[in-house]
């Protein structure tokens, strides 16, 4: 099976004031992500989710080790040709309207023409925003603007859709959205990869998941088969997490 | 060059919707009206004396609109956070940052046209005109003068905040324009090390009166040789070029803020 993310050893250290220099934000993480899966990626606050993601859209260098998206080293701005990404707060544009923007959007993709203009009207359509479309996104409201972001991280159809937190700060119906909308990815067989906290929401849509504490995995595998029967994801997570933590906090 | 061509586009959607130009375009045709008004110098010194005030007014419109667009393109986008959505893309910083220069002197370009077009036609109205092939010379340097503005001011957002890089953009531009040209006359009464230092000042910083051709216009005095403009064109396209491969060395690498401020 191809493999649509891959991390090898990746390491990330920010340069700091504190004694020792740095602080390691990811430490020889290793990961490969099939295509065709929903995979979660996971860990409390700090742990280093982000960084990750942010090595694999290439926003950071990588201090040791490689990423690669689709066997293409994510340094590359082509390996980025088939990915769709939407960040944690997804700020947008105030001053376009939401149509505007996934014509934009598109077209830094290369897109263009009538396959452009019926791509984004059926996204539009396809999120609930037709109604918004000609609006400036300045007067969206949260749930409207986390849709539209959404929508532009799937203008270009990609393969390999990256999520950071997709679900915060969405009411019930934001959430059912979000999780109708990787289902419906999922179900033609793209590569969904997202972090979030809402355990219960990983519980339902995730084939695989990662879970990252202190910068390092600490289990991996498939979301049925991680807990032990009887246990819960919340439980599973709260207990590998503690482990892990409270070993590197002890002297 | 597609994907800078989508980044100028954001550029002049950006300040279109914005109400900075509307209110330095009112302000200058109020400020032409108002001169309209006058006639303390007789109908041939009025003439000149509104195609002087209009010219150092588009000038000066035109310089704060190349700095204020051009500084706050780049630091805009990470505080708003959408640089990451941007990047997300197969859109080199390279790009970027070429695609923000071309969007940011493109539309300065096009608004000092409209003020050109205004001083224009006040001039029209007072009975007088401009010598057609020396205002397009006068037009064509000033527009390379704001892409060596835009391209300092663009530059130096890459590593200072959209406060920072302007006011540091105002005191070069004004450095460049105001004191560089009197070096040489500095020069003349110094030795050893601060005669060094003044060559430097010299010679590290553009020279923005160059592009100048505002008095041609007004005395008539007629073009300048093709040859000189030429000239021109090519310095500041040397320029241009200096300050966005020092811009793309500042931002090719930059980590951004997470937490920025909305």
């Amino acid at each position: 099976m191809a493999v649509a993310i891959e991390l090898r050893d990746l390491s990330v250290s920010f340069p700091s004031r504190a004694p020792g220099g740095a602080v390691a934000a990811l430490q020889q993480v290793s990961l490969r992500v099939e295509a065709g899966t929903v995979y979660g990626f996971l860990g409390p606050n700090g742990a280093g989710k982000t960084t990750a993601m942010h090595v694999l859209l290439g926003f950071i260098p990588a201090s040791a080790g490689a990423a690669y998206l689709f066997g293409t080293d994510v340094r590359q701005s082509i390996a980025r040709q088939r990915i769709g990404y939407l960040s944690e707060h997804p700020e947008i544009y105030p001053y376009l309207t939401g149509r505007e923007l996934l014509l934009l959007m598109g077209r830094l993709f290369g897109l263009g023409g009538r396959a452009l203009r019926d791509r984004a009207a059926e996204l539009l359509q396809h999120i609930g925003l037709r109604h918004a479309a000609d609006r400036r996104l300045g007067t969206y409201s949260r749930g409207m603007l986390q849709r539209i972001g959404l929508a532009q991280a799937l203008i270009n159809d990609p393969d390999l859709v990256i999520l950071d937190e997709p679900t915060s700060g969405l009411d019930p119906l934001g959430r059912l959205d979000i999780r109708r909308i990787i289902g419906g990815l999922r179900a033609r067989g793209k590569t969904v990869f997202f972090s979030s906290h809402e355990l219960s929401e990983v519980e339902r849509v995730c084939d695989h998941l990662a879970i990252l504490a202190g910068g390092r995995v600490v289990a991996e595998g498939a979301a049925d088969r991680l807990a032990t029967p009887g246990e819960s994801l919340e439980q599973y997570f709260l207990r590998v997490v503690n482990a892990n933590t409270s070993r590197e906090e002890s002297p | 060059m597609n994907r800078c061509l989508v980044i100028a586009r954001m550029v002049w959607l950006d300040l279109l919707r914005r109400k900075d130009l509307y209110v330095l375009l009112i302000l200058l045709g109020g400020l032409l009206l108002a001169l309209l008004s006058l006639n303390v110098f007789g109908l041939g010194g009025m003439v000149r004396y509104v195609k002087d005030a209009g010219l150092l007014l588009a000038w000066l419109f035109s310089w704060i609109l190349a700095i204020s667009v051009a500084s706050r393109q780049l630091p805009q986008e990470e505080t708003r956070r959408t640089i990451y959505s941007l990047l997300a893309k197969p859109l080199t910083r390279g790009e970027l940052l070429f695609g923000k220069w071309l969007g940011a002197w493109s539309v300065v370009c096009a608004a000092t046209s409209l003020f050109y077009l205004l001083i224009m036609l006040v001039v029209a109205a007072r009975g007088g005109r401009f010598e057609p092939l020396t205002l397009a010379q006068t037009g064509l340097l000033h527009a390379l003068g704001l892409g060596v503005l835009t391209a300092l001011a663009l530059a130096l957002s890459t590593r200072a905040t959209q406060s920072a890089a302007a006011a540091l953009a105002y005191v070069g531009a004004l450095a460049s324009y105001l004191i560089v040209p009197q070096v040489p006359v500095f020069l003349a009464a110094e030795t050893g090390l601060r005669a060094n230092g003044l060559l430097i000042l010299y010679y590290a910083l553009p020279h923005l009166e160059l592009f100048d051709l505002r008095q041609r216009a007004v005395h008539d005095w007629g073009p300048v040789p093709g040859a000189l403009v030429a000239g021109l064109v090519l310095y500041s396209l040397v320029w241009i070029a200096l300050l966005l491969l020092l811009g793309w060395l500042g931002f090719r690498r930059k980590r951004f803020a997470r937490g920025a401020a909305r």
